[in-house]
């Protein structure tokens, strides 16, 4: 395996996202998204907010709130000429109520998205968004929190985009699992609150792939959304926790199409999980140079080498974290040093989340399997191969590198 | 027998009163989640412990991930760098101070029905998060902190910009809570939530055993246990941890006693004159409580101004660990008490992993004769409304509770 052989193993034309969908296509979705805005401007606003003196309040200029449409204008894959409907959209967002329901989850979902990272304008239309329900976030608990979802799901019938956040379980001892003073078991309740939504977003791991409830042995038998629900159109965001970047990105989308985001095959928006976070990673020269951190705390990692043979995960993991990053774009894992443990890919507590490069995995299986065969598969060829290659690529470039320091 | 459901504690929770003409004579408290983490850890590799535990709570899942580092680091018989531990300070003191008060707002001030500026409190929050991923990489669940110290090797840039974040999180807290120096005179939120207890008279509701238990060392408390006033060195060999029926939750307590832990337990043991004036007061009422978790962000805001001050940025973030089998016990201190960890490493896997939560010990079942501290502060309220006040200022998590 050379260095040639391994280049193009992870710059294959599979693992990027042709983006680029030709003018017609682009100049009829403008039209459309055009119309659907116009439609939503006629619409009472649930909430008497505008985003324009928020805005003001905030000492954010209006340039600066332009300046972000057109950033998530990108970040959504839209041509540039779109940032003004993006503005628009998002002036337009109290007119799309979204409910958040909280199911066998660690709340980690709901707590990233009230601290919403990115541009700060993303907090301000966070609290301008229409959140109908949401357990963490709203004043009433109780009884009276289950009768606002009533209400909530009656006035907005047909409407509402659903969010859920944690897994579902339907093996022995799920009766453990209810919700409300009614004893619903969690699938009973994602059912009776999925049926009138319009979409449904199931946000992070658990709710996306059955996340780490789902683990080997799976004691409860946690699936995601996608395993329970099949009559309605669904957007998987997973990480753990989600980007509340993409959550936000998705409904901005919705809002101003009217429509979901193209998915993949896992129903990921491709916006977001179009590309690998190794595609973009700030290490990438040094995987590239074959410069690797041998051990925690060692030269190379003083001096930001890649951290593939520490275990990172970058080169299979699907999502937009190298870009947008964290916690208003402050940081990312990567950059503390770590490398990236795969947590937005299917089954990834038993594939990928551990600290040795895949090469050496022994990895502890669920009875039957328990994980996606076709990316587990594809995944641990792949990087079987890839770890042997590597180490030859480490090694070569190690030779090659000592070369050139010669000759200076 | 009524039941009352409870949200907004990252998680669910029933109570299940007993009354007698109005006035409640039993409580009950059932958690009716479960996910079964201690099971999914057994057979793996111990590093993996350290990228699932932090899912057992978004909300103090940095606590989860550095008690597994140092579970492990006391198994493999490693002493981690002054630097490592340092960053690990300040980036948990930064979890706590976030938890603190995002309760304080969307908790307390909700259930009293105070008024406060959402945006400001808002962008406090999202300030300490920056400073907390700054080292750490993101936050919920990082997986910067690994075994024999932490990842990350922050240059003078990094504490520079640190310093300031923390600069202007000092400020914000300030403009929102108001200077913490003397209890006859509170100000800001501080002063708005005292005047709203005392106009609800509810100064003195929610009293307990006024008992207080920590297990934990660090730059903020020590293992120290209060009874009658005296105080004891705690040891962690004295904890029993018993199953109870129809919940997933375990009944936890110390020497056969149940315990407090948390903000006030901690803050219990220094000679603070604040909080000690509160207490005279009051007692271990909900006042004491509210405000001792409000007060220790201000202590801790200066812990981490004295890290970032005298870290020593020439050690190693890491030193070198070898696995080794055996079986630790430790505890740390997260937003909402002492954690517990506790692990055995048999021919390179996990054996068993058991973990025991801060709610697990001021919300255990007891019996009449033995009532638990929750129990014990309920007992007696005439009002549900008042009860559930009460079980919320020990800011409960349900989540972790459930692992």
């Amino acid at each position: 395996m050379n260095r040639e052989h391994l280049r193009s193993l992870f710059t294959t034309k599979s693992a990027r996202v042709e983006t680029n969908r030709g003018e017609a296509y682009y100049a009829r979705l403008y039209e459309q998204c055009k119309a659907r805005l116009e439609e939503l401007k006629k619409i009472e606003p649930l909430r008497k907010i505008s985003i324009k003196e928020i805005l003001e309040d905030e000492g954010v200029s209006r340039r600066d709130f332009l300046k972000w449409a057109s950033a998530t204008t990108a970040m959504l894959m839209l041509p540039s000429s779109f940032t003004p409907l993006v503005a628009e959209a998002a002036e337009l967002m109290t007119r799309v109520p979204v409910i958040w329901i909280e199911l066998q989850d660690c709340a980690g979902n709901s707590e990233a998205f009230i601290r919403s990272d990115g541009p700060k304008v993303d907090d301000i239309i966070l609290e301008i968004i229409s959140l109908e329900f949401q357990e963490t976030l709203m004043a009433a608990a109780g009884h009276q929190a289950e009768a606002q979802l009533e209400d909530a799901m009656e006035h907005f019938k047909g409407k509402y985009l659903l969010f859920v956040e944690g897994a579902i379980p339907v093996g022995p001892g799920r009766e453990w699992c209810t919700i409300g003073a009614s004893g619903e078991t969690f699938e009973e309740h994602l059912k009776r609150v999925a049926k009138d939504a319009a979409a449904i977003v199931a946000v992070g791991t658990c709710a996306t792939f059955g996340g780490v409830p789902a683990a080997a042995p799976n004691p409860t038998g946690a699936v995601g959304v996608m395993d329970i629900v099949n009559d309605k159109p669904i957007i998987n965001i997973p990480a753990c926790p989600a980007n509340p970047a993409n959550m936000v990105g998705v409904i901005l989308h919705y809002v101003l199409t009217g429509q979901i985001p193209e998915l993949d095959s896992l129903l990921r928006p491709k916006f977001a999980f179009g590309y690998r976070i190794h595609d973009n990673c700030e290490r990438r020269a040094h995987f590239d140079a074959g410069e690797f951190v041998e051990e925690w705390g060692d030269e190379g990692a003083k001096n930001n080498f890649c951290l593939y043979k520490m275990g990172c995960k970058g080169p299979m993991t699907f999502n937009n974290c190298s870009i947008v990053r964290y916690n208003e774009s402050v940081n990312w894992p990567i950059g503390s040093g770590h490398g990236c443990i795969g947590c937005s890919e299917p089954g990834f507590w038993d594939k990928y989340a551990y600290e040795r490069p895949m090469a050496d995995a022994n990895i502890k299986m669920a009875p039957g399997g328990g994980v996606e065969k076709s990316v587990d598969e594809f995944g641990l060829g792949l990087l079987t191969a890839a770890g042997v290659g590597i180490a030859i690529h480490a090694a070569a470039s190690a030779i090659a590198g000592k070369k050139s320091e010669g000759e200076e | 027998m009524r039941i009352e459901l409870l949200e907004k504690i990252e998680g669910e929770a029933f109570l299940k009163f007993q009354k007698d003409k109005k006035i409640i004579t039993d409580v009950k408290v059932i958690f009716p989640h479960y996910r079964g983490i201690e099971e999914i850890l057994r057979g793996r590799n111990p590093w993996d412990a350290l990228v699932i535990n932090p899912r057992i709570c978004g909300i103090c899942g940095h606590a989860h991930l550095q008690a597994t580092a140092m579970v492990l680091e006391s198994i493999f018989q490693i002493t981690i760098t002054q630097k490592a531990q340092k960053i690990r300070e300040i980036t948990r003191f930064c979890e706590i101070i976030q938890n603190h008060i995002k309760w304080f707002y969307l908790v307390i001030f909700h259930e009293l029905g105070i008024l406060y500026d959402f945006t400001k409190v808002h962008h406090l929050i999202i300030t300490i998060n920056k400073l907390l991923a700054l080292f750490s990489g993101q936050w919920p669940h990082s997986s910067y902190c690994v075994i024999g110290g932490v990842t990350c090797d922050p240059t003078s840039f990094e504490i520079y910009q640190a310093k300031t974040l923390i600069r202007q999180i000092k400020d914000q807290f300030i403009q929102l809570i108001g200077e913490l120096h003397d209890p006859l005179n509170l100000t800001n939120d501080l002063q708005k939530l005292y005047h709203t207890l005392q106009e609800k008279e509810l100064l003195l509701v929610g009293k307990s055993h006024d008992r207080f238990i920590t297990f934990s060392q660090d730059s903020h408390v020590s293992n120290i246990k209060l009874l009658h006033g005296q105080k004891r060195k705690t040891k962690l060999t004295l904890i029993e941890e018993n199953e109870q029926k129809r919940s997933y939750a375990k009944n936890v307590t110390y020497n056969g006693k149940y315990y407090e832990t948390g903000p006030l337990a901690r803050l219990m043991q220094q000679t603070d004159p604040f909080i000690r004036y509160f207490h005279r007061r009051f007692k271990d009422s909900i006042t004491t409580r509210i405000i001792a978790r409000i007060y220790e962000v201000s202590l801790l805001i200066e812990k981490i101004i004295d890290h970032l001050a005298t870290i020593d940025l020439s050690q190693p973030s890491v030193v070198e660990s070898k696995m080794q089998d055996g079986t630790a016990i430790i505890s740390i201190e997260a937003a909402r008490g002492s954690l517990i960890h506790q692990a055995t490493i048999h021919q390179g896997k996990i054996e068993t992993y058991n973990i025991i939560t801060p709610t697990q010990w001021n919300l255990s079942n007891g019996t009449s004769q033995n009532p638990s501290v929750i129990q014990k502060a309920i007992i007696g309220t005439s009002d549900e409304k008042i009860a559930n006040l009460i079980f919320r200022s020990f800011d409960i998590c349900s989540v972790c509770t459930t692992h």
